[in-house]
């Protein structure tokens, strides 16, 4: 070693030839070994080995899994799976596919039946032992011909693939989603290493956001097949795992009746409980049969739904964007009480317009409401009211007190494709228009019109926060992930985002208002007056253009329905401890509270029906206990 | 730097030829696989391999022309800048099948991981070559190197690649038993290595789990890396003293057998070749392998030794495991066969190891300053 150190550019490499041939020795007896072991596999199993991998073989097969189950919150089935039936091909010796193509199309020809109008496509040369897929979701005729052709088919044989079944239909496809086969975008972006060619996908919806949970884990079996490629017997199998069950926060029963209630009419209604954000029902209409894309959207199909004018592929709850009208009114009322810029005596006098700088703003009753306070505007929805104070207030205060319950930004709810709204200050309009704010814009905005953009959901999120006192919830559809075996895998709660820069006190006035619009004389809501439960509400009637100048044009436009206003309504009900909030939008179909309030009734008494149903047995035990005490 | 004409008189023709005997092996067998596959979208496989071993052709000229020497005094940046590879794979990575192991740069994807192989292997011995007075080394001494190989050891098990990161230990392991470890730092090193592996189990991502408990009973997953195994098995065998011939494996044409290009081309060779290809192709390894000891007998000087005796040892460990595995006598981790296996990054990195080593042997007798 010292000699070692003395030399440093002239090594001496005597210490280390030793070393070296210790291990030349060891590598060339390691690499003996697997010469040992190669003879042993090659000479003396040789045979053995080659006659297993002439007859073998072995062939690895996926079992597909069954997608999870989609339950409503009372556990009504929504979506199912149920088997559709594929035609494959296993070429072995015999390659030529188009040959076996004319066989099956010759069978079929005996009967009458075509050829699938959309033939899997068939390119290139086939791999032995790699199936072809010729035909799929084939009918119960056609697989009968094949079962029972099998001899004249050499290699042909039936695969059963699970798909969806989507109970509900249309009534629910946009909260759901659909799945459709997985595609190369897809298959590039992720991650996960889960996805295989041909694997069905959720696309849209809880469809899509639960799909690594809903979607299950392949099995596979190891296929002896003979020379012919059919399969002799099964070696090993390993079960494939169903996908995990969700549990949804919507009930069936009220989401049904929102949709009848909606009566294909385009628009939206959202159900909500204030307590927790939960959301119970989610409308959007007009809307899709989910089913279609099952086994593959037909091209037509899709063309025609996509390029729908009324959009049917979007859901209008969370990302149809509507100027809130008349129900923005709680707002402005909530942000003047909270700045002290009116008290509930304040009044301003109604004649019926309202005049700033050279323009002349109306009150939707021409006649004007008189000397007015807070409390009749709320019923009455007096707008000359609401211009006095929107131009006390401002449109940046507004604005400011409008984002805190939650518009302007997405609520964060567990659905894709969520649209944020659009609540407008000077800042914006400067950024984005270029211009400067003008003073008659605020008064627009301080009934709901001009730029204000808010979506069903957001409407029903910032009532929810009136209703329970100030707590913005994050709106949920997801209340439970349940494995196959039914435990749960994880379940959702309410999740606190705001709560309401506003005293309990201004809330109180402001819904003691919304319960006037429809308890008192005069009120806008008033078909939800209902005898039991007390229903607070607002009506609300979005323009679909500009203000317009002139009643003349504003006749005309009248003429076409799509310059018709849409009719909105907002309510909660009970008026003490609100359990639900119904936002209803009927797109131009005219007045909120002669259009969209009926919507809201029904699914406002079929809520409670329900309570009732719910409470009956409870009911009748105890009055069962007191009887039999009084007997005793 | 003059170039000395007598350098070019000493140029290792052998190492060269047996190189590209193994490069070429590796093609043909590469265009085997490749043989029966329908569809033709890009360029074939052995197509793309062979411009890889054009651009490994190139960098083995670029590694032998530089003087070692020059190597060895930037080893350290030579190591950080393959760190920071690593780090950037981890950040900004492309991630294929689970794993995030590439790089994308200017249209080629590059395993970084790869080339930190070579920079630990002069980064050993460097510090080796710094601290050699402490020879034999006790536990403490090796703290620093330790550490020198910790750090990308950890990015790579983060990949996750385990195949890789078990090669930089043995890397380690083999070069600090070159320079002389004692005795009593040796048997801690393996106590402790023992002593850990419960809690590197505990670090193993589940398939890695369960591929190293299938070695130990391949029923366990007859249809995960167990029919690897056992198709490997039977391809293997089924070639027989002959073999089937070129381009008439059927294990390989019907693909039975996965992986065909990358971990488990040595059964398609053996399919194909028999016994006889197998003995020839590991003949060949061994000469490859007792050559370059005698390249780092003969080196000049002590990082010249070191150098190639890591290149070699590398070399080594890479056929070792990876023929182990197809055979069945190790357990499936996934490290390419020297020169066979499909990929790009490994075929590059192995051919600028053996310029280095053509450079050690060249310059032998070189007595410039």
């Amino acid at each position: 070693m010292a000699r070692l150190q003395n030399r440093l550019d002239e090594h001496d490499p005597g210490v280390f030839r030793q070393r070296f041939k210790i291990l030349f020795v060891i590598v060339a007896s390691v690499l003996s070994i697997l010469l040992l072991r190669l003879w042993y596999l090659q000479i003396i199993q040789g045979y053995e080995l080659r006659l297993k991998s002439e007859n073998n073989s072995v062939r690895l097969r996926k079992i597909k899994p069954l997608r999870g189950l989609i339950l409503d919150a009372r556990g009504t089935v929504l979506v199912d799976n149920q088997p559709s039936y594929d035609i494959l091909f296993l070429p072995n010796r015999v390659k030529n596919v188009q040959e076996v193509i004319g066989r099956l199309e010759g069978l079929y020809a005996k009967k009458n039946l075509p050829l699938s109008a959309d033939p899997f496509p068939v390119n290139g040369r086939p791999l032995p032992f790699v199936p072809v897929k010729l035909e799929k979701n084939v009918s119960w005729e056609k697989l009968a011909i094949v079962e029972t052709a099998s001899l004249e088919l050499p290699g042909v044989y039936v695969d059963v693939v699970p798909v969806r079944q989507y109970l509900t239909g249309e009534m629910m496809a946009h909260v759901i989603g659909y799945v459709g086969e997985v595609s190369k975008e897809e298959l590039e972006k992720d991650t996960t290493g889960l996805y295989g060619l041909g694997d069905p996908i959720g696309k849209y919806g809880i469809e899509k956001h639960l799909d690594p949970f809903v979607k299950g884990k392949y099995g596979a079996e190891q296929v002896e097949v003979n020379a012919f490629g059919k399969e002799v017997r099964v070696v090993g199998k390993i079960e494939p795992t169903s996908g995990y069950s969700v549990i949804l926060t919507i009930d069936a029963h009220l989401q049904k009746t929102a949709w009848d209630a909606l009566g294909r009419r385009p628009g939206s209604v959202v159900v909500m409980d204030p307590r927790d954000g939960a959301v119970l029902a989610m409308v959007s209409s007009p809307s899709f049969d989910p089913n279609l894309f099952n086994r593959g959207i037909s091209h037509g199909k899709w063309e025609a739904l996509s390029s729908h004018p009324l959009h049917p592929m979007e859901n209008r709850a969370i990302s149809g964007q509507y100027p809130p009208g008349s129900t923005y009114k709680m707002i402005v009322a909530s942000a003047a009480l909270q700045d002290g810029i009116i008290t509930p005596e304040t009044t301003f006098y109604c004649d019926g317009t309202f005049s700033l700088g050279n323009r002349t703003y109306r009150c939707w009753n021409k006649n004007g409401h008189g000397k007015i306070s807070l409390h009749r505007a709320l019923v009455s929805s007096c707008d000359v009211y609401f211009y006095n104070v929107g131009k006390l207030l401002g449109v940046d205060r507004l604005a400011w007190y409008a984002k805190s319950f939650g518009l302007g930004s997405g609520t964060g709810i567990d659905l894709p494709r969520e649209k944020a709204g659009l609540i407008p200050t000077k800042a914006w309009k400067q950024s984005r228009m270029g211009e400067p704010w003008q003073a008659g814009e605020t008064i627009s905005i301080s009934i709901g019109q001009g730029f204000n953009l808010v979506t069903p959901l957001q409407l029903a999120t910032a009532y929810s926060a009136i209703a329970n006192g100030g707590t913005i919830w994050r709106p949920y559809t997801i209340r439970r992930i349940e494995r196959p075996d039914g435990r749960t895998h994880q379940t959702f709660s309410s999740e606190m985002r705001g709560k309401l820069p506003v005293a309990k006190e201004n809330l109180d006035i402001v819904s003691y208002g919304l319960w006037g619009a429809v308890n008192e004389k005069g009120g806008t809501g008033s078909a939800l007056k209902r005898k039991e439960e007390d229903v607070c509400g607002k009506t609300g009637t979005a323009q679909v253009v500009g203000l317009p100048d002139n009643d003349k044009a504003r006749r005309e436009k009248k003429l076409s329905a799509q310059f018709q206003d849409h009719a909105l309504f907002v309510c909660f009900a009970p008026h003490k401890n609100p359990e639900i909030v119904v936002a209803v939008i009927v797109e131009n179909a005219g007045h909120g509270g002669s259009v969209a309030a009926p919507v809201a009734r029904k699914v406002i008494d079929a809520y409670f029906a329900q309570q009732k149903e719910k409470n009956r047995p409870q009911i009748a035990a105890a009055q069962a206990t007191a009887e039999s005490r009084g007997t005793n | 730097m003059k170039f000395d004409r007598r350098l070019l008189f000493h140029f290792d023709w052998t190492l060269l030829g047996m190189v590209l005997g193994l490069c070429l092996i590796g093609l043909v067998n590469i265009y085997s696989t490749g043989f029966s596959a329908a569809e033709t979208g890009a360029d074939p496989l052995y197509l793309k391999q062979a411009k890889w071993i054009l651009l490994g052709l190139i960098s083995m000229t670029v590694a032998f022309s530089v003087d070692y020497r020059f190597v060895h005094r930037y080893a350290y940046w030579i190591y950080g800048i393959s760190v920071l590879a690593l780090v950037a794979v981890l950040v900004l990575g492309y991630e294929s099948r689970g794993s995030q192991r590439w790089l994308s740069l200017w249209g080629f994807r590059l395993q970084p991981s790869e080339f930190m192989k070579l920079a630990v292997i002069v980064a050993l011995t460097k510090y080796f070559d710094d601290h050699r007075v402490s020879a034999p080394f006790g536990l403490r001494d090796l703290r620093m190197p330790f550490i020198l190989i910790l750090v990308p050891f950890l990015l790579i098990l983060k990949q996750p690649d385990l195949g890789t990161a078990l090669i930089i230990a043995l890397l380690f392991a083999s070069m600090a038993v070159c320079v002389g470890v004692r005795w009593s730092a040796f048997l801690s090193a393996f106590a402790s290595g023992l002593l850990l592996i419960p809690v590197m189990w505990y670090f193993l991502k589940d398939y890695q789990r369960e591929r190293i408990m299938t070695f130990f009973s391949p029923e366990r997953d007859p249809l995960g890396s167990g029919y690897h195994i056992i198709q490997s098995i039977i391809a293997v065998g089924s070639g027989g003293f002959l073999g089937k011939g070129f381009l008439k494996g059927s294990q390989t044409q019907l693909k039975f057998l996965p992986e065909q290009q990358t971990d488990f081309v040595f059964s398609v060779f053996a399919e194909e070749w028999g016994f006889l290809g197998g003995l020839v192709l590991i003949v060949l390894f061994l000469s490859l392998i007792l050559w370059g000891l005698k390249i780092a007998l003969h080196s000049r000087d002590f990082p010249g030794m070191m150098i190639t005796y890591g290149i070699i040892l590398l070399i080594f460990w890479e056929v070792f495991i990876n023929i182990g595995m197809v055979l069945g006598v190790l357990p499936v981790v996934g490290i390419p066969l020297p020169f066979l296996s499909y990929g790009g990054s490994s075929i590059v990195m192995l051919m600028t190891g053996v310029g280095l080593m053509m450079n050690v042997s060249m310059r032998r007798f070189a007595l410039q300053p």
